[in-house]
């Protein structure tokens, strides 16, 4: 759609020198009639938009819509004005659709007073957090309509009940052994009803369902993210344009948030002036050596970390004392108590080795603090998803060969993790929070307030995630806790905010680190579920006491009894057709895989063009202001010119050019 | 109480919901805020309310850019800032979530316009630093700075080098920051 103006076409103050009021009026009532008929003939939804979307004050706007109104009014037939009213009936659905949806969106005060006080980049936290409670809930929701309610209609017999304690809650083992709540609760009967359902295809698609959704609801987001904030950047970007043209934030209302961020925009600019006149001294090359051999340094300690804790994890885990010593004498209370080590361990390196890092990038000097916080977060991703890495690799090498009903186990060890996580980060609010301030405040004035990390509260979140995804397939009820535990941080988080913490001080690009954030939870977390899940259903051997695939060599292999139970029936052929000769062979993906690798290359192709053209185009703009420059130049003297001949001959001259003094409404929209 | 509170007929509400982005609650929102803001001014229903009025508003108070808001958005003769109902209503459209990007900047550039010649020169843009800046000492930034920042500026949105920003370079250096459209919000 060609953007609408209502302006004249050329020039700005150049367009306006030596001409009459009346021929101003004339040209700006042209360009009127010009956007009307514009207007007209556009498609009524466009049209609406396009009339709000004038700069107009409203009185205008009102007219230019009569005026397009009464148009179109001359120039329907009596059909169309049936369409009119249907489509006009559907935008006012649409209108009061979106006034609804309002409603239902909950936190939304909640969230319109944190972005008042902290500002936004505070607020995408808590909009991630509201995020990922989404996906919880849809997970609970089709898991416990598709397999855990036919499961509780149809009780398999349980063969031995223990009674409740209070330990459960934190272990999940015992009472809970039995339960829908894990993967040993469920069998995989066909039950007989009008429709037979077959509770091991219920519980293999859901699953699948559930995974296949999440991978198009995340690909989409990030694709959508990447596509508004990584816009092509050509041309200096370093500069402070942006931080002074567009990142005051309007939505801060508070007063003392408006003066702490007038006083950070302050030192932000200074600094960004002053490393401006550093970079013009180039470093000498002993000192870009002794960078280099720190930041080596600092990579090569953060690793060691890393694979020092996994390692520490991997052993305990396999310790032959501590390991299983509960599932043999399942009655012991400090067996019970035992299992909770591990998790312990786990959450306590999540806590203590970040801190680590960020003393070690102390040491490590950086050329400007964005490079500081994609590293920082670089290192943490790296860590935690090695900590669960090992997890994997233990539950899913180690355990099957030792436990009888070892997807049960598995289920309950994510259940004790996420347990344990919930529980220190009630202790971090707490210590790292309330006490910090506290002392913070009153007995170490020097340390300040403590400011809300964003990284590290969202690597939380995205960690968390995690493990109740792995958990879904060996726990299908596990987001019920994940959605409690959203809940609850939500309210806590919210109020150590306003009582502890002051926004952070280098917010800038916020909407690229978010973008960030929704890649990293695609990428190492996501896929890597994905891939467990796959290994998991395509080569394990299921548990042959319990669950929904006990006796079959492996999970997938009800697909391939149901296709094979399909065959004979002709109505579903096609279904068996396309599974064996589409899905299985590996000629199609070899195909898909060459015409996905075609297109990318074409799209590379025409984004390098897009580039060069780009580049042509600022040229041409360059050169386009000298040619104004000089125009203008040469104008200004004949202006001069003809002045001094007039006021040498006024008669020959009835009229003075006039100055519009309304001429700042003549500046072109559509360069 | 003074005054009766007039209710919006339905009419005039799906005009405004037609002509803003404002959605059905923010206009009626809207309306007991302003009407609120009349009945303090004592004047005759309708009439606009004035400068000082609107900016005891919480949304406004502290902004640094109030004044300027307030000058853009009124349609009054006498150029003095009051602002009609219509008025403020363009107001919170142009910083609704829903405004496109093309009006926040073009309305973003007209706030940022102190002296309202159309193009954003150095005074513009001195102005504008100072009001971001805060008024203690040891926030301003010097003069010297100063020159520096702004020569900075304009070598990195001045595309034709005319020594101002007008209004497409702006837009320009808006459309490469996404951050823009989340922070040019006011919500009543």
């Amino acid at each position: 759609m060609r953007r609408m103006s209502v302006f004249p076409q050329h020039g700005t103050a150049l367009g306006n020198l030596g001409r009459t009021a009346n021929e101003i009026r004339q040209e700006a009532e042209n360009s009127k009639n010009v956007l009307v008929s514009d207007l007209v003939n556009l498609s009524a939804g466009a049209r609406f938009q396009a009339i709000r979307s004038l700069p107009m004050p409203f009185n205008e706007r009102k007219t230019v819509r009569n005026r397009v109104n009464s148009v179109k009014l001359s120039k329907t037939i009596l059909t169309a004005d049936c369409r009119q009213q249907v489509s006009r009936s559907f935008r006012r659905f649409c209108a009061s659709l979106a006034s609804a949806r309002q409603h239902l969106i909950i936190w939304q005060d909640t969230l319109k007073e944190i972005g008042s006080r902290f500002g936004t980049s505070v607020l995408s936290y808590f909009l991630f957090l509201k995020w990922l409670l989404q996906f919880n809930l849809f997970s609970l929701i089709i898991n416990f309509c598709f397999i855990t309610i036919p499961q509780i209609v149809h009780a398999p017999n349980i063969s031995s009940t223990t009674g409740f304690r209070g330990l459960e809650l934190l272990t999940g083992v015992g009472y809970f052994n039995q339960t829908v709540l894990f993967y040993g609760g469920y069998n995989g009967e066909v039950i007989v009803s009008k429709p037979a359902y077959n509770m091991q295809l219920a519980y293999f698609f859901t699953i699948a369902a559930y995974l296949v959704l999440c991978w198009v609801s995340l690909i989409y987001s990030m694709s959508r993210s990447f596509q508004k904030n990584f816009v092509l950047e050509t041309g200096p970007v370093s500069g402070g344009a942006w931080r002074l043209l567009c990142s005051w934030d309007f939505s801060v209302v508070n007063e003392k948030a408006i003066q702490y961020n007038k006083n950070n925009l302050a030192i932000q600019l200074k600094e960004s002036l002053s490393e401006r006149l550093q970079e013009k001294n180039k470093m000498s090359l002993s000192d870009r050596i002794k960078h280099l051999s720190l930041h080596l340094l600092a990579w090569l300690l953060s690793l060691g970390l890393a694979l020092g804790s996994c390692a520490g994890i991997y052993f305990l885990g396999t310790d032959p004392d501590l390991a299983f010593s509960f599932n043999h004498n399942p009655n012991d209370l400090r067996a019970e108590a035992s299992t909770l080590l591990l998790p312990v361990v786990v959450s306590l390196i999540n806590l203590i080795v970040p801190l680590l890092y960020s003393l070690i990038s102390k040491i490590e000097s950086y050329s400007n603090p964005r490079a500081k916080i994609y590293i920082s977060i670089i290192r943490n991703v790296v860590l935690k998803m090695s900590v669960l890495g090992i997890l994997c690799f233990y539950w899913l090498n180690f355990v099957p060969d030792n436990i009888s009903c070892w997807e049960t186990f598995v289920g309950q060890s994510v259940y004790r993790l996420l347990m344990i996580d919930f529980i220190f980060c009630l202790l971090g609010i707490f210590f790292g929070e309330f006490l910090r301030n506290v002392i913070g405040t009153m007995c170490i004035q020097s340390l300040g307030v403590p400011e809300f990390d964003i990284a590290r509260n969202v690597l939380d979140l995205i960690y968390a995630q995690t493990l109740a995804w792995i958990g879904i397939y060996f726990s299908p009820l596990l987001p019920v806790m994940q959605v409690l535990k959203l809940f609850i941080i939500f309210y806590l988080k919210k109020i150590s905010l306003s009582m502890n913490c002051q926004p952070p001080k280098h917010t800038g690009r916020a909407a690229q680190i978010q973008t960030v954030f929704i890649a990293l939870l695609f990428f190492p977390s996501f896929v890597g579920v994905l891939s467990m899940v796959a290994y998991t259903v395509w080569s394990l051997k299921p548990s042959d006491q319990c669950g929904p695939f006990q006796g079959l060599d492996t999970p997938f292999q009800t697909i391939f009894h149901w296709t094979d139970s399909i065959q004979n029936f002709p109505e579903s052929n096609w279904v068996w057709w396309i599974f064996e000769n589409i899905l299985r062979s590996e000629l199609f993906y070899y195909l898909i895989s060459l015409i996905v690798l075609v297109i990318t290359y074409f799209l590379w192709q025409i984004t390098q063009g897009r580039k060069q053209l780009i580049k042509t185009l600022r040229e041409q703009i360059v050169n386009e202001g000298k040619d104004k420059a000089f125009l203008l130049n040469k104008l200004q003297n004949l202006q001069k010119e003809r002045r001094e001949i007039a006021s040498y001959r006024p008669q020959d001259f009835d009229q003075t050019p006039h100055f519009n003094p309304n001429w700042t409404n003549t500046l072109p929209l559509n360069m | 109480m003074g005054g009766t509170s007039s209710k919006l007929s339905k009419d005039l509400l799906s005009e405004y919901q037609e002509l803003t982005f404002l959605t059905k609650q923010e206009i009626l929102m809207a309306h007991k805020i302003f009407s609120e803001l009349q009945d303090k001014e004592n004047g005759p229903y309708g009439a606009r309310v004035s400068m000082e009025k609107v900016l005891t508003l919480p949304e406004l108070k502290s902004n640094p850019f109030r004044k300027r808001i307030c000058q853009v958005f009124s349609t009054s003769d006498l150029k003095d800032g009051s602002l009609s109902f219509e008025d403020f209503l363009d107001l919170l459209s142009a910083f609704s979530d829903s405004a496109t990007l093309e009006i926040k900047s073009h309305y973003a550039f007209r706030i940022f316009d102190f002296d309202d010649d159309g193009t954003l020169d150095a005074r513009d843009l001195e102005k504008l630093v100072n009001s971001l800046t805060g008024e203690t000492d040891d926030t301003r930034l010097t003069g010297e700075e100063m020159k520096q920042l702004i020569g900075n500026i304009l070598e990195e949105s001045d595309i034709d080098k005319d020594g101002t920003v007008n209004l497409s370079e702006f837009q320009h250096v808006i459309s490469r920051s996404p951050d823009f459209v989340s922070s040019f919000k006011i919500v009543l």
